[in-house]
């Protein structure tokens, strides 16, 4: 079957296109324009602005952490079919199924679960295959588990680390890697309180930033395209520039991704000791060319924080809002749900709400600055079309600016920034560059071969509402939402990487399950078949 | 073999599932509950729920949600079986029921060396108790105990209790002396003001050392049904569909006052790993997904036979020792249904609703 989508503005910055053009889809992918072909199916998409579908690179969307969270607010999600607006998180896409058709709605098609523990990939998985219409990934968690910190302190051979990120990649069906506070929780679990990128983790006697150079090193010998995934020390805290900076400075030219980077962007200046340090953070992006980053925007209202930095969590526990918790010490990372309320009046809210804004506005390469709130963290992802609309526009983050504290603003350089992102800076950050990021040749732009995934949306002036409710959403050329509201619940498939590995790994992580543990190392490993829906995967090509 | 009986007479399975159909069908507030079954079987269950209008609910829900009780009104730091074996240099077992004779995951605990093991209340014979110092004896005692025991391990003053201030000052200290404490309980045996007592006492320890809790998961793969339910529907087990979106209400949608009250007219027994039979004193027509030898007081209108998850057939469920899901391979495959098999054989006559996704 032939589609056409008719006379849209079409904004394909992989493919260097922003004009009026038609796009054609055929068995699910782009195709060229055939000659003299008629259409089976068309669209007219006139005066409408045509983009790849989104793609969110860090969003936590299913696993422990996120369940836990479901099961720890039910007063968040009171029983009414369409939750008002003053229930918090009313429309943050609660269930699985509720979270793809939301991000559809927005004209996103593909999303990574940024954290998962290698031992809980399974559930992850299950609830990603519970999520309907969009494709999903994620990043298994490596950097406080016994083994790889025992490789180090063994000071065994790169190749031996490399075959066990490899293993785990096959083990999780993950598509990358991340480290979270790399040996924080491992610390936590020796009655560290605090833990920083040169501080040493007590029994193995490496530091945190040895174990993030470790990990870089093996992810970018393995060709795993997605760079390792970093969630530095000390989140949260005063005066954690100086982490972040550090772990930039680290990457020393070669590939490494700042997740989340609005928390680490506090300096200690000002009346109250905190202050926006964003802007130093942005100029030492700028200058590190093989870094990139996720802002992790904060939005106020209501939220639940979910991470599997569970010593960051640990502290956090006792500002929770409402006054509940949970902590799961548990393997390696751990992880922890602390609900939390960012309040427009609140000093310190704020400020972390003008350094989202300010990294988004002063990094200036749109190609190594992701778009995220780090969903629930900094807000839910439902909020993404009102940041869309502040970043698009100067006016409306100075409507924004003039409700909030002004001792807080002071403490900022967001007033002086006069930046507007154009739509094409947009879609790059949101379509193009994530998908380059990821290793996704077919998707993120709109060239004949890509994956046939497509946002429609009315050219509205309000920018949030035109991202709110994409006109016309295909996946896989298939139309799955018009005017904002899910027509088909077809559902995608997981992307995963499989590096190549020394099969001795595998004799010796058996060894090692049965001796430390007790149990079969087959226990974490992630088959197809468990999934419970046909072809649940699909293989991204490493580089090598 | 039979596979299928209706009203106790064996039955084809297309005749059974058909009857299961109008019986469900005809009913103007069906339960499901038992629900001993694996995500497969879960997810199946929470999509008919869904179209049907049908309230879910476990045999074990009293537990599960005595223990999600203390999470949701007060928080809780919890560990993994796999990391407490390794870590643990200090183990509280608290109330009856947590004995390595009885618990699989204390049996798990204790297989690995070098750790201190104390008992609060186990309200039998301990048994072999070599190198388990057993403190106070009734689980009556412990609701008192544990306050006196947390208020001491902060420093403040204990009234008399079960237990001389002098031995809860001793066990204090050797709380607060582990490195990595783990306490073990059991949500079936206490209540939840002794789980909150003793998740705070957890959490008050964690100022000086390092404690965590592990509640012994219920049987019948309750803690995996728990956490379908939870992305399914946002809500944990007593969670009901009869207004067409899911509401949760722990004691209106608790299996056994629904049938007791005559509210639930129709019920679908799921039971898959054990013949378990509902516990109520009502009797409302009822569909029985469970064992061929399952004893039932009275037939079920319809009864059809389902395998063991990991015996029978391949399995995903919760792990107790992981702490997680895993795949169990059938250990004996064998061609008896599994319950997501007879879910949808039933759905496939229903004329409520159209099929879920």
């Amino acid at each position: 079957m032939l589609t056409c989508i008719k006379g849209g503005h079409v904004i394909d910055p992989a493919n260097g296109r922003d004009g009026i053009r038609d796009i054609w889809m055929r068995d699910g992918r782009i195709v060229e324009v055939p000659a003299g072909g008629v259409a089976d199916e068309t669209f007219d998409a006139s005066g409408k602005i045509v983009m790849a579908g989104g793609i969110d690179i860090h969003s936590h969307i299913a696993g422990w952490s996120v369940n836990t969270a479901r099961l720890l607010l039910p007063e968040f999600r009171l029983g009414t079919p369409v939750r008002p607006g003053s229930t918090p998180l009313s429309a943050a896409g609660w269930p699985a199924f509720e979270i793809g058709c939301a991000y559809a709605a927005m004209g996103f098609t593909f999303v990574v679960e940024p954290a998962v523990s290698p031992h809980f990939a399974l559930h992850a998985h299950l609830e990603l295959a519970d999520i309907p219409i969009i494709d999903k990934a994620m990043l298994a968690v490596l950097g406080n588990d016994d083994f790889l910190l025992g490789l180090m302190r063994g000071k065994e051979s790169a190749s031996a680390v490399r075959d066990y990120v490899a293993w785990t990649l096959a083990a999780t069906q993950g598509i990358g890697i991340k480290v979270i506070n790399a040996g924080g929780s491992a610390s936590f679990k020796e009655n560290v309180r605090e833990f920083s990128f040169d501080d040493v983790v007590p029994s193995y006697g490496v530091t945190s930033r040895q174990i993030v150079k470790t990990l870089q090193q093996a992810v970018t010998d393995l060709g795993v395209p997605h760079p390792l995934h970093v969630h530095c020390n000390n989140l949260g805290i005063a005066g954690n520039v100086e982490t972040a900076l550090a772990t930039i400075a680290a990457a020393e030219g070669l590939p490494l991704h700042l997740a989340h980077l609005q928390f680490y962007g506090y300096g200690k200046e000002g009346p109250r000791g905190f202050s926006s340090a964003g802007a130093r953070l942005a100029e030492a992006v700028n200058a590190a060319r093989s870094v990139t980053i996720d802002v992790g925007q904060v939005m106020f209202g209501q939220t639940v924080t979910v991470s599997l930095d569970a010593l960051r969590q640990f502290r956090a526990r006792n500002q929770a809002k409402p006054r509940k918790w949970a902590i799961l010490d548990g393997d390696a990372n751990g992880a922890g749900v602390v609900p939390y309320n960012y309040r427009a009046a609140d000093f310190y809210n704020a400020v972390q709400w003008a350094v989202g804004m300010e990294l988004f506005l002063l990094i200036d390469d749109p190609w190594r600055v992701f778009f995220t709130t780090d969903h629930p963290n900094g807000a839910p992802f439902t909020t993404y079309p009102e940041i869309l609309a502040l970043l698009m526009s100067r006016d409306l983050r100075n409507q924004w600016i003039a409700t909030l504290p002004p001792e807080a603003i002071a403490v900022t350089t967001l007033p002086s920034i006069g930046r507007e992102y154009s739509l094409a800076e947009i879609a790059t950050m949101t379509r193009a560059a994530p998908a380059r990021l990821l290793g996704l040749r077919d998707r993120g732009h709109l060239g004949a071969g890509a994956v046939a995934d497509v946002a429609v949306y009315g050219n509205d002036p309000d920018r949030a509402k035109m991202f709110r409710a994409a006109a016309l959403v295909f996946k896989s050329g298939a139309l799955v939402v018009r005017d904002g509201m899910p027509t088909q619940r077809s559902f995608g498939r997981a992307l995963t990487v499989r590096p190549e590995r020394d099969q001795a790994i595998d004799r010796r992580l058996k060894a090692y399950y049965d001796e430390r543990y007790g149990l079969s190392d087959d226990l974490i490993k992630v088959p197809g078949h468990a999934i419970g829906r046909p072809e649940p995967f699909e293989m991204v090509s490493c580089r090598r | 073999m039979d596979h299928a009986w209706i009203d106790g007479a064996p039955a084809g399975l297309a005749a059974a599932a058909a009857t299961a159909a109008r019986l469900l069908d005809a009913s103007r507030q069906p339960l499901i509950a038992g629900l001993g079954a694996d995500v497969a079987g879960a997810r199946a269950t929470v999509a008919l729920a869904q179209r049907i209008g049908a309230v879910v609910d476990h045999m074990h829900g009293d537990a599960l949600l005595r223990d999600l009780d203390v999470l949701r009104e007060a928080g809780a730091m919890l560990t993994v079986p796999s990391e407490a074996r390794v870590r643990a240099d200090t183990v509280l077992l608290i109330g009856p029921g947590v004995s390595a004779a009885e618990s699989r995951l204390s049996q798990y605990l204790f297989g690995a060396p070098d750790k201190r093991i104390f008992w609060l209340c186990p309200d039998a014979d301990p048994g072999r108790v070599d190198k388990i110092a057993v403190i106070g004896r009734g689980a009556r005692e412990l609701p008192v105990l544990l306050a006196a025991l947390r208020a001491r391990v902060k420093g403040r003053p204990a009234g008399a209790g079960p237990v001389s201030v002098q031995v809860l000052d001793g066990l204090a200290d050797a709380l607060k002396a582990a490195k990595f404490g783990v306490a073990v309980w059991s949500a079936a045996n206490l209540d939840a003001l002794a789980i909150e007592m003793l998740c705070g006492l957890v959490d008050d320890l964690n100022a000086t050392t390092r404690f965590s809790g592990l509640p012994v998961p219920a049987g019948d793969n309750a803690v995996g049904v728990q956490q379908v339910c939870g992305w399914m529907m946002g809500f944990p087990v007593r969670t009901g569909w009869g207004r067409s979106y899911p509401e949760h209400d722990p004691w209106q949608y608790r299996a056994a006052r629904l049938v007791d009250s005559g509210e639930a007219d129709c019920v679908l027994w799921i039971s898959a790993y054990q013949a378990a039979v509902p516990e109520w004193s009502g009797d409302p027509p009822t569909i029985a997904l469970a064992p061929a030898g399952a004893k039932f007081a009275r037939a079920p209108r319809v009864h059809i036979a389902v395998g063991a998850p990991g015996r029978d057939h391949d399995s995903v469920e919760y792990h107790e020792m992981l702490g997680s899901f895993t795949v169990m391979a059938a250990t004996s495959p064998s061609e008896a249904l599994s319950v997501a098999a007879a879910i949808d054989s039933i759905a496939l006559h229903l004329s409520t609703g159209s099929a879920a996704c």
